[in-house]
C-alpha cells in the first residue's frame, strides 16, 4: 500500500505542473495585472515603472513562468503581491478554516446521503420513499449561494435562531467560557455546512438507493433473507457493505468539490477560508496566491482521489494494491 | 485603480459596491481622516435621512460615569494595511485616523478646511513655496516614545522609496527632493515645494500622518505591508488595535496612553470591524441587529429598512460618486497602432479622429437624446419619492461648492433637436430599417460597462432604450472590472459607462488635460485652453482665481460633451440609534469614533 501511495503521488507531480502552468497563462491572458492596484490617476509614470519592476512584471511572462517554476520546485511560492506576506502564511491562515468547513459537511453529507439512500432503499415504491426522492432532487437541484441566502433569512431574520455570518460572534466571543466559546464556533458552522452540503447529501442519498437496491436482488442477500436473518441485518451487515463502494468513488471527488463550491458559501457566510482567498485572489490578479490556491485545490484531488482509493480496501476485502 | 466599481479595496480590494473603484477614493480616503463637518445632508428629500451631528457636543467619558458598549461595523473586505505609506483603500484611511492623531484636523465647509491638529501651527515664506510647520510637542506612540520631526521625515522618505511602491507617491511629486520636509529639529520641519500651487494641494501634500521610526526603520521596505508592525501597530490615536484576525475581524479598543486632547478620549469599549463581502449578507445583519453600521446601502433598501427597522438611522454622505458615459475621441484601431511606436512621445493630435464620437456636434446630439431624469428617477429615487441622486455637469463634485459650476446651461432633453442635429450631420434612415446611417454605415456602437455593478447595468438598457428612439443602435457589452478598467486606460472601446468617486481637493488634471502622461483621460479629450486652464489652476494660490479657472473649465468640458455627464449618488449609511455624535460625512464613512458614545439606558453590550 506504501508503494502504491508513493506512485500514485509521483503520478500526481504532471497533473500539478499542467494545472499550474495552465493557470499560470490564463492569469497572463487576462488584461492588467497585480500592480494596477496601486495606481491612481496622480501616480507618476516613473513610479509604476519602479512599482512594476519591483514585482518583476516588467520581465516577460515566460522568463517569469521559469522563475516561478524554479522557487515551487524549492518549496518557495513566493509572496503575495496585494498582501506582500509570503504567500505560505496566507494560506495557511485559511486552509484550516475551510478544512473544518469542509470536513463536517463531508460527514453531514455521507452520514445524512447513506442513511436516507438506505431507508429509500428497504422502503422501495413506498410513500416515503417517494417523498425523500422528491425532496432529495429538490435539494439536488438548488443553487448552494440560493439556499445560502434563503437559510440566512429563514435562521437569521425571521427566526433568528442561528448566526448568519463569521466563525464566531465579534463582540461576545472574548468573553465566553472556553465551552461557550465552542457551542459559539460550532452554532457558526451550521448554516454554511448545510448550505454546502445539502445538494451533495441529496445526491448521495440518490446513489446509496440504487447502489443498494442493485445489490439486495443478489443472490448472497435473498440467501440471507432466506435462512431467516431479519431485514435490519440483512440490509445493514450484509447489503450494506458491498453498496457502499460507489459511495465511496464519490467520497474522493467530494473534497475538492466542497473546496470549490465554499467560494460562493464562504462569501455569503463571511468564512474566512480558501474560497475567499481564491476570490480575493483572483479579483486583484495576485499570481503567486493563486497558483498557490489552485496548487492546494489540485492536491486536494489527489488526496481525496487517493483515500478513496485505499477506502476500496477496507470495504472490499477482494481489493488487493500491487 | 480608477473608476467606480464595486468596491475594490483593490481592484480588489476595489471592485465591489459602487461597480468599480474609483481612483479618486485614495485621495479621499486620505484627507477624510479627522474633523468634522461635511456635506452629508439632505438634498432632495422630505424624510430622508439624517445628517451627521456636529461636533464638541459630546459628553466627557467622566460625564459618562465611564466607557461604556460595543460598536459593530460591517467592512466588505479586510484593512489591507495600518501604514499610510502603503495603504490604498479610503476605508483603511478610516481606520488608520482612528488609530492616529492627524496632522491637520480636517473639516469640510464647501471645501477642505484645515485645523491644527499634530501640526500646531504652519506659515508660509514669501514666495508661498515654504511650509514652515511646528509639531505639537508632547505627543508620543503607544510605546511611550515621543513623535518627532524625525517620524515625519522617515514616512515621507518611506513613500519616497520606489521599493515601498507607495501609492502616496505623487504626494512628493511637487516637493524639492531632500527638502520635503526638511527636518529643523525635533519639532519644526519645512516642506520645500518647487514652485507655488494651490494652497489646497500643497497642504494635503504636507498631510502625511507620521509612521514610527524607531519601530520601522530595520523593516524590510519591500514588504511593509506584510510586517509584523500590523499585528500590533505603534500609533498615536485615541484607539488601538487589540485583535486583528485575518478576514474575520478588527477588534480596537480605547489606547490608555493616548497623549493627545482630552476631548478625543474615546466613549466608547470597543469597536469591532466585522468583514463581510456580501452586501445581502451585510443587509441581513443590520436588520437582525448584528451588526451597527452598515455603509452604501442601496436606496431602495434605506426605504424599506426605515420602515421595518425604526431603531437605525440613516445618514447621507453627500456628492462623492458619479456615473459617466465616455465618449471615445480617437478611432481605437489607429490609437493603439500609434501608441505601439510612439509609446509615451505619440501626439494625439495625429490619431484618427473616432468617426461618430470624435465630433462634438454628435456627442451633444446624444446628450440631448438620453433621458439623465429618467435614469435618477428609476436607480436613484425610492418609492416614497426619496432622491438619492442630482444631475451631474463635470467631474467636480457639487460638494465643492466653491469650485463646482452651478451656472452651466444643462443641455436638456429633446429627442426632436437630437435628431435634426444627427440629420445636419448627415445621419439619415436611408433604407428604413430603424437605423440612421451616413455613406451607407449604420449608426451602430457599443457601449462598455462593467458586470457586477446592476445599478449602472440598468442605466446602459435606458439608455439603449432613449438611442433607439432617435435610430442609433447601442449594443451593450459588460465584462468584467479589471478587464474593463485597462480598456478604459487603452481607449479600446467605442462608449462606455463608467463612473468616479471625487477628489476633495480638486485637481482635473488626470481626467482632462490631453496627453499620453494623462492616461486617467479615458476619451482622448484635447482642448488647449482647458489644458492652460486646469495647469494653471492648479498652480495658483489664490482660491478665487483657481475656482474662477476651474469652474471655466468645466464649462468648456460639458460644451464639448467628451462625456455625458449622468448623476451624482448620495451614499446612504444607518447606524444604529442608540450612537449619539455620530460623524459620518463627505469625508468618511465613519469618524471621530473617539467621539461617539451611548447612553446608560441604551448600552447593548455592557461589557
Amino acid at each position: 500500500m506504501f508503494t502504491y501511495t508513493l506512485k500514485k503521488l509521483a503520478m500526481a507531480l504532471p497533473l500539478l505542473w499542467g494545472v499550474i502552468t495552465l493557470i499560470f497563462f490564463l492569469i497572463e491572458l487576462s488584461p492588467g495585472d497585480a500592480t494596477d492596484r496601486f495606481f491612481t490617476p496622480e501616480t507618476p509614470p516613473e513610479v509604476r515603472q519602479a512599482i512594476t519592476e519591483k514585482w518583476g512584471l516588467d520581465k516577460p511572462a515566460v522568463t517569469r513562468y521559469g522563475i516561478m517554476m524554479v522557487n515551487l520546485l524549492q518549496g518557495d511560492f513566493g509572496r503575495s503581491i496585494s498582501q506582500e506576506r509570503p504567500v505560505f502564511d496566507i494560506v495557511l491562515d485559511a486552509l484550516p478554516n475551510t478544512l473544518v468547513l469542509s470536513l463536517l459537511s463531508l460527514v453531514v453529507i455521507n452520514l445524512v446521503g447513506v442513511v436516507l439512500g438506505i431507508i429509500q432503499a428497504a422502503r422501495q415504491y413506498s410513500a416515503l420513499d417517494g417523498g425523500l426522492s422528491v425532496l432529495s432532487l429538490f435539494f439536488y437541484s438548488m443553487p448552494g449561494f440560493w439556499l445560502a441566502l434563503v437559510l440566512q433569512l429563514v435562521f437569521g431574520l425571521w427566526w433568528p435562531v442561528l448566526p448568519t455570518s463569521g466563525m464566531i460572534d465579534p463582540v461576545m466571543h472574548d468573553f465566553m467560557t472556553p465551552s461557550q466559546q465552542t457551542w459559539d464556533k460550532l452554532a457558526h458552522l451550521v448554516l454554511p455546512s448545510i448550505a454546502l452540503g445539502v445538494s451533495s447529501a441529496a445526491s448521495v442519498a440518490r446513489y446509496m438507493r440504487s447502489s443498494l437496491l442493485e445489490v439486495i436482488r443478489q443472490d448472497y442477500i435473498r440467501t440471507a433473507k432466506a435462512k431467516g436473518l431479519p431485514e435490519y441485518v440483512v440490509v445493514l451487515k450484509h447489503a450494506l457493505r458491498n453498496a457502499l463502494l460507489p459511495i465511496i468513488t464519490i467520497l474522493g471527488m467530494q473534497l475538492p468539490f466542497l473546496v470549490s463550491g465554499a467560494v460562493l458559501v464562504e462569501s455569503i457566510f463571511a468564512w474566512p477560508g480558501m474560497g475567499r482567498l481564491i476570490v480575493q485572489a483572483i479579483f486583484s490578479q495576485d499570481t503567486p496566491l493563486i497558483i498557490a490556491c489552485f496548487f492546494i485545490l489540485t492536491m486536494l484531488v489527489v488526496v481525496g482521489n487517493l483515500v478513496a482509493d485505499l477506502l476500496y480496501a477496507v470495504v472490499d476485502p477482494r481489493i488487493r494494491f500491487e | 485603480m480608477p473608476i467606480t466599481a464595486p468596491s475594490s479595496r483593490a481592484l480588489a480590494p476595489l471592485l465591489r459596491g459602487l461597480g468599480l473603484t474609483l481612483p479618486l477614493a485614495l485621495l479621499a480616503g486620505l484627507v477624510g481622516c479627522s474633523g468634522s463637518g461635511g456635506d452629508g445632508g439632505p438634498t432632495a428629500s422630505t424624510g430622508g435621512p439624517t445628517t451627521s451631528q456636529g461636533p464638541g457636543k459630546e459628553p466627557t467619558v467622566e460625564e459618562l460615569g465611564g466607557r461604556r458598549d460595543a460598536l459593530v461595523i460591517a467592512e466588505l473586505s479586510d484593512a489591507d494595511s495600518l501604514l499610510y505609506a502603503v495603504s490604498q483603500s479610503a476605508s483603511d484611511a478610516a481606520l488608520i485616523a482612528n488609530l492616529n492623531m492627524d496632522n491637520f484636523e480636517a473639516t469640510f465647509d464647501c471645501s477642505l478646511k484645515y485645523e491644527p491638529a499634530f501640526y500646531e501651527s504652519w506659515t508660509w515664506d514669501d514666495t508661498h513655496t515654504i511650509l514652515k510647520v511646528k509639531l505639537r510637542e508632547g505627543v508620543s506612540w503607544s510605546d511611550g516614545k515621543p513623535v518627532t520631526a524625525h517620524d515625519l521625515k522617515f514616512t515621507y522618505d518611506l513613500v519616497a522609496d520606489p521599493v515601498v511602491a507607495s501609492p502616496r507617491q505623487s504626494m512628493l511629486e511637487k516637493m524639492v527632493p531632500g527638502k520635503a520636509p526638511l527636518v529643523i529639529d525635533d519639532y519644526n520641519v519645512e516642506f520645500h515645494y518647487q514652485k507655488a500651487y494651490n494652497t489646497a494641494t500643497m497642504l494635503q501634500h504636507a498631510g502625511l500622518a507620521p509612521s514610527p521610526k524607531h519601530v520601522l526603520e530595520s523593516a524590510d521596505r519591500a514588504s511593509l505591508r506584510g510586517n509584523d508592525f500590523h499585528k500590533n501597530p505603534t500609533t498615536t490615536g485615541p484607539w488601538r488595535i487589540d485583535k486583528w484576525e485575518p478576514d474575520s475581524r478588527i477588534v480596537l479598543v480605547p489606547n490608555e496612553k493616548f497623549s493627545g486632547p482630552k476631548g478625543m478620549t474615546p466613549r466608547l469599549n470597543r469597536i469591532i470591524f466585522k468583514i463581510i463581502p456580501e452586501y445581502a449578507t451585510r443587509l441581513v445583519e443590520l436588520e437582525s441587529g448584528a451588526i451597527d453600521l452598515m455603509t452604501a446601502i442601496l436606496p431602495t433598501d434605506a426605504a424599506r429598512l426605515k420602515k421595518s427597522n425604526p431603531e437605525l438611522s440613516f445618514y447621507r454622505r453627500g456628492w462623492r460618486s458619479s456615473d459617466y458615459i465616455a465618449w471615445n475621441n480617437f478611432d481605437s484601431a489607429d490609437y493603439k497602432a500609434q501608441k505601439e511606436t510612439a509609446k509615451e512621445n505619440l501626439d494625439w493630435s495625429k490619431v484618427k479622429r473616432h468617426p461618430i464620437f470624435g465630433d462634438v456636434a454628435t456627442r451633444r446630439a446624444l446628450t440631448k437624446a438620453i433621458d439623465i431624469d429618467k435614469l435618477i428617477k428609476d436607480l436613484l429615487t425610492t418609492d416614497d419619492g426619496e432622491v438619492y441622486g442630482r444631475r451631474a455637469v463635470s467631474t467636480v463634485t457639487p460638494a465643492l461648492c466653491d469650485t463646482h459650476n452651478n451656472d452651466i446651461t444643462l443641455i436638456p432633453l429633446n429627442v426632436a433637436e437630437a435628431k435634426a442635429e444627427l440629420e445636419a450631420q448627415g445621419w439619415k434612415d436611408t433604407n428604413n430599417d430603424g437605423v440612421l446611417d451616413r455613406d451607407g454605415k449604420p449608426f451602430r456602437f457599443t457601449l462598455l460597462t462593467n458586470s457586477g455593478n446592476a445599478r449602472r447595468n440598468k442605466a446602459a438598457v435606458i439608455v439603449q432604450d432613449n438611442l433607439k428612439a432617435i435610430g442609433v443602435d447601442m449594443q451593450i457589452e459588460q465584462v468584467e472590472s479589471n478587464t474593463f478598467f485597462e480598456r478604459l486606460r487603452k481607449k479600446d472601446y467605442e462608449a462606455a459607462l463608467s463612473g468616479w468617486s471625487a477628489s476633495l481637493a480638486p485637481d482635473m488634471n488626470p481626467m482632462w488635460h490631453s496627453g499620453e502622461k494623462y492616461e486617467f483621460n479615458f476619451t482622448g479629450y484635447s482642448n488647449p485652453q482647458v489644458d492652460q486652464l486646469i495647469a494653471d489652476a492648479l498652480e495658483e494660490p489664490d482660491d478665487a482665481k483657481s475656482n474662477a479657472m476651474l469652474k471655466e473649465a468645466q464649462r468648456l468640458i460639458y460644451e464639448d460633451q467628451p462625456y455625458t455627464f449622468l448623476y451624482w449618488m448620495d451614499e446612504i449609511v444607518a447606524v444604529h440609534s442608540r450612537f449619539k455624535d455620530v460623524r459620518v460625512d463627505i469625508l468618511s464613512q465613519y469618524r471621530r469614533m473617539d467621539a461617539w458614545w451611548v447612553p446608560a439606558n441604551e448600552v447593548k453590550y455592557p461589557q
